[in-house]
């Protein structure tokens, strides 16, 4: 009995030392010069070789499928806790990295109670180096990802009357709709700027107080205000995940009364697979644009 | 979605793993809305494993499949639907005695589907997987 409890807990214990060194080992010592670029496999391959390692623990145990599923999820729990703690990740992208992470380690725990079960060592040995060396070319390749997220809204009123509330505005006291903000990812709440021209200093100020120092670099009245961001938050949300890099408002007149009001925000992604992370990056964007742009809109029409 | 995934988003089963990380997603989530499904599919598996020359296998497009020394017998995904290979003239005979559907995908093959969807469904579960197995040996 107790020989069961102590593989059990091996199988939790084991794996997440494992994989939480693997990944500090990688960002903080071999990879130092990425700024901590998160590759594809170290949220899909390092999740599914956690699982098939747990299952190696767990191989005589005859665990049912329910539990095996349950301790999976649990396995992926504790790897988010750890990487909060000793990575110094935020608690908005854990929960966005989370649905993956417990899908690959329950993929990990059946791939690996097959695999023990049959007992071919050498196709085991083979599958997982195979695993560990596809990490291996991920995490020393190079990885690059932009985009560009666009929206627009119609605003009832003239672009000259539009206009300075696009350069800057007060504080958006509208409660949120977007449910990251309402669960504590900040919201732009202010923004202000030290002159109306070209090269004049801007920020955006979110609702836990951080701020985006950003420079202007067109200053087309009523037509284009394009910005560049110069230094962004230090915030475990961000940092080292995604750079912002400008944003930019185009109005343009409809000629019926109202105007085409037309926000661009480029950025650089350093989490990969793209195909999951910027699903969650163009949301994020789109929803700071209108939340700030309904907000515009609103003063606009007054 | 099952459907969906299967009929629209064919192409995604040639992406390495995606088939077995779709079925551990399956997995959790009948872990949340029916785990006592979970064990009848163990049920099931440790059923076939208890007759003689069968091992357990993951099946390329998700699930368990049970074979019969290198034959698949058939193979249960995560969603309870269990496929079963046989000739086309035992598969008219399921068809005919209600025992089974036509598979869900390989509508003109000798394969069958059931799905597993109440615990009375595991006798025809078992009765069928015992129905290919003696046939493969």
């Amino acid at each position: 009995m107790k020989a069961s409890v102590d593989k059990e807990f091996l199988g939790f214990l084991v794996p997440n030392i494992l994989i939480i060194s693997i990944i500090g080992i990688n960002r903080f010592v071999l990879q130092p010069q990425s700024g901590g670029i998160l590759v594809f496999s170290e949220f899909i391959i390092l999740p599914i070789l956690m699982g098939i390692l747990a299952a190696w623990y767990w191989r005589d145990l005859k665990f049912s499928s329910k539990k095996l599923i349950w301790n999976s999820i649990l396995n992926g729990f504790f790897a988010i806790v750890l990487s909060f703690f000793f990575l110094g990740e935020g608690t908005i992208c854990l929960l966005i990295v989370s649905p993956l992470i417990f899908a690959f380690v329950t993929t990990g725990t059946f791939i690996g109670k097959v695999m023990f079960k049959k007992n071919k060592q050498t196709l085991n040995i083979s599958f997982v180096s195979l695993l560990f060396a596809v990490f291996v070319v991920d995490s020393i390749s190079d990885h690059r990802y932009e985009n560009m997220v666009s929206d627009e809204v119609i605003i009832k009123a003239s672009p000259e009357k539009i206009w300075k509330h696009v350069v800057a505005f007060n504080k958006i006291n509208k409660p949120n709709n977007y449910w990251l903000f309402k669960v504590g990812m900040p919201s732009p709440m202010q923004t202000t700027v030290s002159g109306y021209k070209n090269g004049a200093g801007r920020k955006c100020i979110f609702s836990n107080g951080y701020t985006f120092d950003e420079k202007i670099v067109t200053y087309e009245e009523n037509k284009n205000l394009t910005f560049d961001i110069v230094n962004q938050p230090k915030d475990p949300e961000i940092m080292g995940h995604i750079d912002i890099e400008r944003g930019q408002f185009l109005l343009y007149n409809n000629g019926d009364g109202t105007t085409t009001l037309i926000g661009n925000s480029w950025y650089k992604l350093h989490v990969f697979p793209t195909w999951y992370y910027d699903l969650w990056a163009e949301s994020i964007t789109r929803n700071v644009h209108l939340r700030v742009m309904e907000h515009i809109k609103n003063l606009s029409e007054e | 979605m099952f459907r969906f995934i299967v009929y629209r988003l064919n192409f995604l089963k040639g992406i390495p793993l995606f088939a077995l990380i779709y079925d551990s997603c399956l997995k959790i989530a009948m872990l949340l809305v029916a785990p006592e499904r979970l064990a009848w599919f163990d049920e099931i598996e440790n059923e076939v494993l208890s007759w003689d020359g069968t091992n357990v296998s993951l099946h390329k497009f998700g699930g368990m499949q049970f074979n019969y020394g290198q034959k698949e017998i058939g193979h249960l995904h995560s969603n309870g639907l269990l496929d079963i290979l046989f000739t086309r003239q035992v598969k008219q005979e399921l068809l005919a005695s209600g025992k089974a559907e036509v598979h869900h995908v390989f509508k003109k093959s000798g394969w069958i589907s059931f799905y597993i969807l109440t615990e009375k469904d595991l006798i025809n579960a078992k009765y069928l997987l015992n129905e290919a197995y003696r046939s493969r040996v």
